[in-house]
């Protein structure tokens, strides 16, 4: 009896300690949802399609080198984090804004959170995170996207 | 006697294919490593060819990749227990450190304050750095350990793997 009750009290530890993990493990406070990823493929698309209406793009890394973006610097010196803030509250609130970095893979990058934390506390309502997973040269330049001069 | 000849032609042939097939340029241990020429912080522009004769190790880098940055003083003391020895096809141990910044301050700072002394270069144009492309870069840090014939041994060995790596090519180890 007192084995079996052993066993049970285990098993809800080590199944409470792999829930945890894995909310911990998603969680990592990324300030971003899924929908929030836009597809290289997707902004690539638009950015080829002059008709299309165009986001911002806004490279918080370290070299703009998307067609068309804005240099902002790395966000996660807040100087060019105040950039940032300024460039963007010239914008309406629902303005279609995406930023990028590409350094580096997604866990490793120190840019993407500030930047995504800076338009969720501003409140914008409409702004994407590239989802460059690995970094800007495999998931973009090796890709054909367009590139900036 | 035909027989014999024939055998002797063979022979050669097929050494003469290996012997190419090594110092054809790739990216695969037995390869010639492609030729890197880039500018160091002074300006003046240092070719991995011009370090023929010693065992090489090519680290690509940025002070923006944390991984990386942690790396330095690990080569740091590679470079200081290495450097003089004797290799199996190379007689002293060089770092050719190619950077992917994109800011000289950035890169000119980390190097002066972190009192790197192996060679660095540079041509400032992070991911579009044409070495990339050649080298295939899928990522930072990433290595090329090359013989003093410019022939690679390894690829993207770090820690313990690399000082084996380079253990292993030694010569008259005590």
């Amino acid at each position: 009896m007192n084995a079996k009750i052993l066993v049970f009290l285990l098993f809800t530890a080590a199944t409470s300690m792999f829930a945890s993990c894995q909310i911990s493990a998603q969680g990592q406070s990324d300030p971003w949802t899924a929908q929030q990823l836009l597809a290289p493929a997707d902004l690539a698309k638009v950015l080829n399609d002059p008709k299309a209406p165009q986001p911002t793009v806004y490279c918080i890394g370290m070299d703009a080198i998307i067609k068309g973006s804005v240099d902002v610097g790395p966000a996660m010196m807040p100087e060019n984090l105040n950039i940032l803030k300024q460039k963007i509250s010239k914008l309406p609130k629902n303005a279609s804004i995406v930023v990028y970095c590409g350094c580096c893979p997604f866990s490793r990058c120190p840019n993407i959170r500030p930047a995504m934390n800076l338009l969720k506390d501003m409140q914008f309502t409409n702004y994407k995170l590239l989802n460059l997973p690995q970094n800007v040269k495999v998931d973009w330049m090796d890709k054909g996207y367009p590139m900036s001069e | 006697m035909r027989t014999l000849i024939l055998l002797a032609f063979l022979i050669m042939s097929g050494s003469t294919v290996l012997t190419l097939s090594a110092q054809t340029t790739g990216l695969e241990p037995g390869n010639k490593a492609p030729e890197i020429k880039l500018p160091t912080l002074k300006g003046d522009t240092i070719g991995l060819s011009s370090l023929k004769g010693k065992l090489v190790l090519i680290d690509f880098w940025g002070t923006w990749c944390s991984p990386c940055v942690e790396e330095q003083s690990e080569l740091a003391k590679l470079y200081a227990k290495y450097k003089q020895l004797d290799y199996t096809n190379g007689k002293g141990f060089e770092i050719y450190g190619v950077s992917l910044d994109s800011k000289k301050p950035n890169w000119e700072n980390f190097v002066t304050k972190n009192k790197i002394n192996w060679i660095q270069v540079s041509d400032l144009k992070f991911w579009r750095s044409p070495v990339a492309k050649t080298y295939n870069i899928q990522g930072l840090p990433f290595n090329v350990l090359i013989d003093g014939r410019g022939i690679i041994l390894a690829k993207n060995v770090h820690g313990a793997d690399l000082e084996k790596e380079i253990e292993r090519n030694r010569l008259n180890k005590k």
